[in-house]
């Protein structure tokens, strides 16, 4: 902290023979208000500060409760601010119970105010006994039901970047490279960890994901598949180690 | 206090009630302090202006405006009268007469007949303006002399009581004080006493007083009719700016917002915003404005925009950040913010939350939650117990009956954790008989069945996700 304060609060040198026609910097013009004072650039203000660290490539990452899962992941759990995306064809693989331990995690461990967590268009009701047995805070979960898939996309795009939620998962049949893209962004505005499901037909189309993963049903057991790892190995997960 | 008061007294109301006797269990006082020997004698720090309007009765609340320029504390009497306290008043509008007729005149200016008298206690003011005696009575000590020839219709009693009081044989006010108190209290009841003391001014008689209905409602008509919905939004800047500064001079916020769009024919269109909290913040109202114009659809050009707020609300203090107004430093938002956006395009009912509900039968164990906490200030609460048996995360909205086939297959089912009966609900006609069992399928999924008692039909109700 008090390093990164010291490199944003260094003013520019200003040579002693400065040329005439140079922008007149503070010293010659006094600012006439607050608003001028903090329009300009080298002037450092603490929220910048704070906005730069949620932005840093040290972000903390979540367990996801799976030691094998854990290892083949970069960071050792899910990344946040980023998009995670899960190709899925039929529920009830488990899917959720890779991020649940993440999220319960994120909750217990927040000091002060309690994140949220946004569901946008899951496949069926959320079941408020089961969750609140796995130890999800029920009254930080927000459940969206929009009409429309790009009012689903829209919502997500609220919600990643409001800086509300902690993770946003949105359950989707199909969308384009261009909304996904706005995802991410938002996704690394609002410091929130967005996880999209879509069928398995896409998974050979390109995504801007950080992190994909392919959930088939198996010949005892649902396989893991991670397609694309950013700073990882892609391949195949044994979830059933410990 | 009252009944006691009644009991005990039985001298006549002319005579002041004698003082209390003090209370046995009170400490000896170390000082030895004068007691008054005489009762104290009435008075009245107040002076109370009445005005009884002749059938058809008015709006009460329109004429209080009007009656507002003379005082501010102005209490309405249903169904007809209206009541100023004028004491405060005397020093601006001179002696009580002129004040007076002052008043009188602007009843007049309206063209409305008013009988007025002022008196120093609120029920002798409005009893003399009912009988249509236009006093003014400034001691609280000639009170009971003057109302003594009211006659007794004027106190507006309900009619039992009052055709006790003609069976009785008495007319007037006078011939009442002049009545033993306890028989009184006993004959007419307590609030018949209580009514006489109030406008004798011996008890005070507390008026709710009038207070204005305050509504931020701006109109701003155009030079040419607008038929695109993006200019509207252009128009509208002004007129939210200007509600907010009206919330923020009276530290108030509004939680409805209500915009009506004229046309040059056909009716207007309506659009009511909610917000999720309560707010004054301009930037927030614009938002929502937005959010909702978006969605709207012209019937026809727009000549005319009306901006209304609704009722206001206190602000509740919280602490602003001093950068927020400058520039575009927005800063990021608050949870109700989110929420108030999603629900201003998506609907209000789209955007819930869900909490357990402790009860056996599951799909009555959990409900939809529409007020959210949306304060940031929130504790973890302390871990509910719950049920020992695994629940699904999702529920299916009714169990879906499985066929014959596919609960009958050999190995297609592995029943894992089993069963769970749950029996209830019999007392509300939607009783259950269950074997509930966690069930995985050959090829991965984790499935919640059940086997109905009765039927012995076997029936999904949820996934293990």
């Amino acid at each position: 902290m008090g390093e990164r304060q010291c490199a944003g609060r260094k003013p520019e040198p200003t040579p002693l023979g400065a040329p005439e026609g140079r922008e007149p910097g503070m010293g010659e013009r006094q600012p006439s208000s607050l608003v001028d004072l903090l329009a300009d650039a080298r002037v450092w203000k603490l929220k910048d500060a704070s906005a730069s660290q949620r932005l840093s490539p040290s972000r903390p990452v979540w367990s996801t409760g799976s030691s094998a899962l854990d290892a083949r992941l970069p960071g050792g759990g899910w990344p946040t601010a980023s998009l995670v995306e899960v190709l899925i064809d039929a529920t009830g693989l488990g899917e959720m119970q890779l991020f649940l331990p993440a999220f319960v995690e994120c909750q217990r461990r927040a000091d002060g105010d309690v994140p949220w967590l946004a569901w946008i268009a899951p496949p069926h009701e959320p079941y408020a006994p089961a969750l609140a047995q796995q130890g999800i805070e029920l009254d930080r979960l927000l459940v969206i039901r929009p009409v429309t898939a790009m009012e689903a996309l829209w919502a997500a795009e609220q919600a990643l970047s409001s800086g509300v939620c902690a993770a946003v998962l949105l359950w989707l049949k199909g969308t384009d490279d261009r909304w996904l893209r706005r995802l991410k962004l938002a996704a690394e505005a609002g410091g929130a960890l967005g996880v999209l499901f879509r069928p398995e037909c896409h998974r050979f189309e390109s995504s801007p994901a950080s992190l994909r993963l392919l959930m088939t049903q198996g010949e005892r057991e649902p396989r893991l598949e991670l397609i694309k790892v950013q700073g990882g190995r892609p391949g195949l997960v044994d979830l059933g180690a410990p | 206090m009252k009944a006691h008061t009644v009991k005990t007294q039985t001298a006549d109301l002319f005579t002041a009630p004698a003082p209390a006797p003090a209370p046995a269990s009170a400490p000896a006082p170390a000082l030895r302090l004068p007691t008054p020997q005489t009762p104290p004698a009435p008075r009245s720090t107040q002076l109370w202006y009445a005005v009884v309007f002749a059938p058809p009765a008015p709006v009460l609340q329109r004429l209080s405006l009007h009656a507002q320029q003379f005082t501010s504390l102005v209490s309405l009497e249903a169904p007809n009268a209206l009541l100023l306290e004028v004491k405060g008043s005397l020093k601006l509008f001179g002696p009580l007469e002129h004040l007076q007729a002052l008043i009188d005149a602007r009843w007049r200016s309206l063209g409305l007949q008013a009988a007025s008298a002022v008196a120093p206690s609120t029920l002798a003011a409005l009893w003399c303006a009912r009988a249509g005696k236009s006093l003014a009575i400034e001691d609280p000590a000639a009170l009971a002399g003057r109302l003594a020839q009211l006659p007794i219709a004027c106190t507006a009693w309900d009619a039992d009581r009052l055709q006790t009081l003609h069976s009785m044989g008495i007319t007037r006010l006078g011939e009442l004080l002049r009545l033993p108190r306890a028989g009184l209290a006993r004959r007419l009841g307590p609030a018949a006493v209580l009514d006489l003391d109030i406008a004798l001014a011996r008890q005070p008689g507390p008026r709710r007083a009038f207070v204005a209905r305050q509504r931020f409602r701006e109109r701003c008509e155009f030079e040419t009719e607008i038929d695109h919905v993006a200019y509207l939004g252009k128009a509208l800047e002004p007129l939210v700016g200007r509600c907010a500064q009206f919330l923020r001079e009276r530290q108030a916020g509004v939680q409805t917002l209500a915009l009506k769009l004229r046309h040059r024919a056909g009716p207007a269109t309506q659009v009511r915003l909610g917000l999720a909290s309560v707010t004054s913040e301009r930037r927030r109202l614009a938002d929502v404005l937005d959010q909702q114009l978006s969605r709207l659809e012209l019937r026809a050009p727009v000549r005319a925009l009306e901006l209304a707020s609704g009722a206001l609300q206190p602000l509740s203090a919280v602490s602003l950040d001093a950068f927020s107004g400058f520039g575009n430093a927005g800063g990021p938002d608050t949870a109700a913010q989110l929420v108030e956006r999603l629900r201003a395009r998506l609907g209000e009912h789209a955007v819930y939350g869900v909490s357990t509900i402790p009860e056996h039968r599951p799909e009555a164990a959990w409900r939809r939650v529409h007020e959210l906490q949306l304060d940031a200030a929130f504790a973890i609460a302390a871990d509910r117990p719950h049920d020992a048996m695994p629940r699904p995360v999702w529920l299916l909205d009714e169990p879906s009956l499985l066929s014959r086939q596919e609960a009958l297959q050999p190995n297609g089912w592995i029943l894992e954790q089993g069963p769970e009966r749950i029996e209830s609900g019999w007392w509300d006609g939607k009783g259950v008989a269950r074997d509930y069992y966690c069930a995985r399928q050959a090829r991965g999924a984790k499935l919640w069945i059940f086997q109905e008692r009765h039927t012995k039909c076997w029936y999904l109700h949820g996934v293990f996700a």
